[in-house]
């Protein structure tokens, strides 16, 4: 992790600060306490061994989720396609038909929304769970190793599966 | 635009005001008169809504941050820290033990991602994107698709047989992987730039019931697993990158 002067510890205390963010997307991710922290821990143990290619003005953070990816599951980032999503399709109607529809939605609990997210494909749920820690299209792209144009398309078939999942919650 | 509908990227952008100007009010008029696309912007703000405020933030618990801590403390130069105010002698064998544990640590860490890229190729449906033996035609798919030549010396013999390459990730890189085939065993080879790893110079170890070995050309790293003997492996590597 050099950045300035090779300083290993410097980028390392950075890492640190982002440590809740990267349990948060673990935790969402799996689903699991023990799984996230297992996660977690092997995530900065490989952000600490490729330390010194972190060069100045990586956006560590976004580096850090790119890392979880690939620790989550041996080639799991570049290998998404392997799982098309094609399980949360939506197979009913668009949802909602109408705007008691959007206040039910809005009315949804914690717990709802977490297992809906839950029952999302992983490719889906990652991308939505990247897009939910607000970073850029470009930074999903380059987290998930896919196109720009892609991470639109795939966010926005991810959001209407969630959607669809949420129907079920929202009765 | 569409006709009848925006499409759900275009409302998706418009509901986070996203959209260039000339867009956005092109895509405001349809929505104004749509009454589809008006409620599915309201859905869209709805969601993130919903996303930003449902969805439980969970902190770091503290036993995993201590843990997470003490490995950071662990790297070089806590380490020199610690040691430097003692006694010449044991200045010496403290720093050895220290280099040769972090050492020791950080090969494991590339050692156990290579075996990961080995699991993945005999566990994947599509092991390879490139089945082919000739290396003429693997060397070019490359191109584009990595930022780095992987050239290998070695073009696959009777004895090791080329079978395909893909593209993996390494950590936070892209990696040329080669499968080859000794009899029914494969071989996974990963080559990578490895001039910012701590990446040994030759390393032979047993890994989760495979046998590897890690080493260093230049500015690439390269490593080999398998489940084939580790003088098998070793005649390979031979053969990669001749001395």
């Amino acid at each position: 992790m050099k950045r300035r002067g090779g300083d290993t510890s410097e980028v390392g205390r950075e890492g640190l600060a982002h440590l809740d963010a990267v349990y948060n997307l673990a935790r969402r991710w799996t689903g699991s306490d023990s799984e996230a922290e297992n996660l977690v821990q092997e995530t900065y143990a490989r952000a600490f061994a490729a330390a010194p290619s972190f060069a100045p003005g990586t956006n560590l953070r976004a580096r850090l989720f790119q890392i979880l990816g690939n620790a989550r599951k041996p080639g799991m980032v570049a290998k998404a396609d392997a799982d098309d999503g094609r399980g949360d399709a939506p197979a009913g109607e668009v949802w909602p038909r109408d705007d008691s529809d959007l206040r039910r939605l809005r009315g949804l609990a914690a717990r709802d929304v977490e297992a809906a997210l839950q029952s999302l494909s992983e490719r889906h749920r990652m991308i939505v769970l990247l897009d939910v820690e607000g970073l850029a299209e470009t930074e999903v792209a380059q987290i998930l190793g896919i196109a720009a144009g892609t991470v639109k398309s795939r966010l926005a078939c991810a959001r209407a599966a969630l959607r669809d999942k949420l129907k079920d919650y929202a009765k | 635009m569409d006709h009848d509908h925006a499409t759900p990227e275009t409302l998706l952008d418009l509901a986070r005001d996203r959209l260039p100007p000339a867009e956005k009010a092109e895509v405001e008029r349809h929505v104004a008169g749509c009454e589809d696309c008006r409620r599915a912007v309201e859905v869209e703000r709805g969601l993130d809504g919903l996303l930003d405020t449902a969805l439980p933030r969970r902190a770091a618990p503290p036993s995993l941050v201590r843990r997470i801590e003490a490995r950071l403390e662990r790297q070089p130069r806590r380490g020199l820290v610690v040691v430097a105010g003692v006694a010449a002698g044991v200045i010496a064998i403290a720093a050895f033990l220290l280099v040769w544990s972090i050492r020791r640590d950080t090969t494991h860490v590339l050692l156990r991602e290579t075996v990961n890229d080995h699991l993945r190729v005999i566990h994947a449906a599509r092991p390879v994107e490139i089945e082919s033996n000739e290396m003429q035609q693997i060397k070019p798919w490359f191109t584009g698709r990595l930022d780095f030549a992987p050239g290998l010396a070695f073009q696959g013999d009777a004895e090791f047989t080329l079978r395909g390459a893909a593209v993996g990730w390494f950590v936070d890189r892209k990696c040329a992987v080669y499968v080859f085939a000794r009899g029914p065993h494969a071989i996974t080879l990963v080559v990578m730039p490895a001039a910012d790893l701590d990446w040994p110079r030759r390393s032979r170890a047993r890994e989760r019931g495979f046998e590897t070995l890690l080493w260093r050309e230049g500015d690439l790293g390269y490593g080999l697993v398998s489940d084939a003997d580790a003088a098998d492996l070793g005649k390979l590597a031979e053969r990669l990158t001749p001395r």
